[in-house]
């Protein structure tokens, strides 16, 4: 392992560095973590992201200056095993878990981690939405079998949170390569409309709109109601929706919407909720490609980790957040990918362009896992 | 110059009409080309080959106002990039309106309702 670190300057793609960092073991030094801002420094959620990383690693060394605006970190072995661990509630689950599904697999004993905290707000992914996207991508990969599941116990909305949810990931020595080119049409729709410490009747509410605009493309609708109460309904009240298109090569492209969190802004009507998130899956499925746009990266780490073998996706646009991550790939694997524009051909109705990537595994085995 | 350049189109003319649509055959596809290449972005060098004219830029303007106050304009500056909310979500296109049928066809045939490439059969 390289024992030269990396700078990086700011607090924006914290959890893509210090992933990073940790499976290829090289130490990284973020400086002015919000250094010219009236509260400078990390901020309580970030200081919670890097205790849970702490957690699921051994031998860890994080420095972190007086103001909080550097952060020195370098990473030790990924361990797993058990893990509790309260998020805290200024960011959802999602945010947590999104980095923890990077790092489970590669772990030296399988990860069982509960996590609590809100399971479902308007920024993160929600686990819901992880749960139906994620998890089948990573299975592409030769993650699966029984050990491999993200149950959601309690349901906690944001702003208060009090839900929990467990994920439990079993370990892979390496990553199958995989060859995800067409996705194949979608052949049905699913969904979960969520109510908790409102009227049951919100859900529904919620699903008749989004029927209605999903309806004009295929008949093959589900979406559950799911209104979780007592001890199981968290501590504030919302609603909201999460929608999955599912496509016969085995492909999901998602839309979510979650109710305003209580006390912040205008409410929303569960009949808009509903017509908008329908809208924004059909804007997911125009941007189309074999993976889901707010999975781009965990698909692009799992291609750079797999064997020394040619690994093919078609994605929709690159998100933001995604080419971040490419960057960031170069800087801590040195791998560059093949980037192919594919213009959809004028008499095809399938929406935008696509990116074709492509590129050759590091050959990552993980050494930290025990033989048995 | 001039004068070699008529007698050639002259020559051309006389002599090989047939052959006129080989004229400027160099700037057509060099025009094809740009065309071609604005048509495209090109992505990679959008994500690998930005970085060092990040790193350029790096130095923050600061106006000076009467020589006592600098401009502030932390909106701008690539600070405030960098100090930006970490989160994966991509928000979607504005410019796209589902409520016009033009949109909704545009994506008919993403689904097994649409219509079918040949070879292909829905069963």
């Amino acid at each position: 392992m390289a024992s030269h670190g990396l700078d990086y300057d700011g607090c924006n793609f914290f959890r893509q560095r210090l992933v990073l960092s940790t499976l290829s073991g090289k130490r990284v030094r973020i400086k002015n973590i919000r250094s010219k801002d009236d509260n400078p420094g990390l901020r309580d959620f970030e200081a919670s992201f890097i205790r849970l990383l702490d957690k699921v690693t051994n031998g860890s060394r994080i420095e972190i200056n007086q103001t909080g605006t550097v952060l020195f970190y370098q990473p030790g072995l990924l361990f797993g095993g058990s893990v509790e661990h309260d998020c805290n509630t200024q960011r959802s689950i999602g945010y947590y878990l999104e980095a923890l599904l990077m790092l489970a697999p590669f772990m030296k004993t399988s990860l069982k981690a509960t996590l609590k905290g809100v399971t479902n707000d308007h920024i993160d992914p929600t686990v819901d939405v992880l749960k139906s996207t994620a998890l089948p991508l990573m299975k592409q990969f030769g993650i699966d079998g029984e050990g491999f599941d993200l149950k959601v116990v309690k349901r906690g909305m944001a702003p208060g949170g009090g839900g929990e949810v467990v994920f439990t990931c079993p370990t892979r020595r390496t990553m199958r390569p995989v060859q995800l080119t067409d996705p194949g049409k979608i052949k049905r729709i699913r969904g979960v409309a969520y109510s908790v410490r409102v009227s049951p009747q919100m859900a529904n509410r919620i699903v008749d709109t989004a029927r209605s605009v999903l309806n004009k493309f295929i008949p093959d609708i589900y979406i559950y109601t799911d209104h979780m109460k007592g001890a199981n309904s968290g501590k504030s009240p919302g609603f909201g929706l999460t929608l999955v298109a599912e496509t016969l090569n085995g492909s999901f492209l998602s839309a979510e919407m979650s109710s305003t969190p209580q006390g912040q802004g205008d409410p929303m009507l569960p009949e808009d909720l509903g017509m908008n998130c329908a809208k924004l899956l059909l804007e997911e499925v125009y941007r189309g490609g074999c993976v889901d746009s707010s999975n781009q990266s965990l698909a692009l780490l799992l291609m750079t980790l797999g064997q020394q073998d040619v690994s093919k996706v078609l994605l929709g646009p690159l998100s933001p957040y995604t080419i971040e991550f490419l960057r960031h790939i170069r800087d801590f694997f040195q791998i560059m990918f093949k980037i192919e524009v594919q213009k959809p051909s004028e008499d095809e109705r399938k929406g935008g362009d696509k990116v074709l990537m492509t590129c050759v595994g590091v050959g990552y085995s993980n050494i930290n896992k025990t033989l048995k | 110059t001039m004068k070699s350049g008529s007698e050639e189109e002259e020559e051309g003319e006389e002599e090989l009409g047939a052959l006129k649509w080989k004229e400027g055959l160099q700037q057509k596809a060099s025009e094809a080309f740009l065309r071609q290449q604005a048509a495209i972005p090109n992505l990679r060098k959008l994500v690998y080959g930005s970085v060092v004219a990040a790193n350029n830029s790096e130095d923050e303007e600061e106006e000076e106002l009467g020589g006592l106050f600098t401009v502030s304009r932390p909106q701008k500056s690539k600070r405030f990039q960098a100090d930006a909310m970490d989160c994966c979500r991509f928000s979607p296109d504005s410019s796209h309106n589902w409520d016009l049928d033009e949109m909704l066809n545009s994506i008919r045939d993403c689904f097994v309702t649409g219509k079918w490439e040949e070879g292909t059969d829905a069963a």
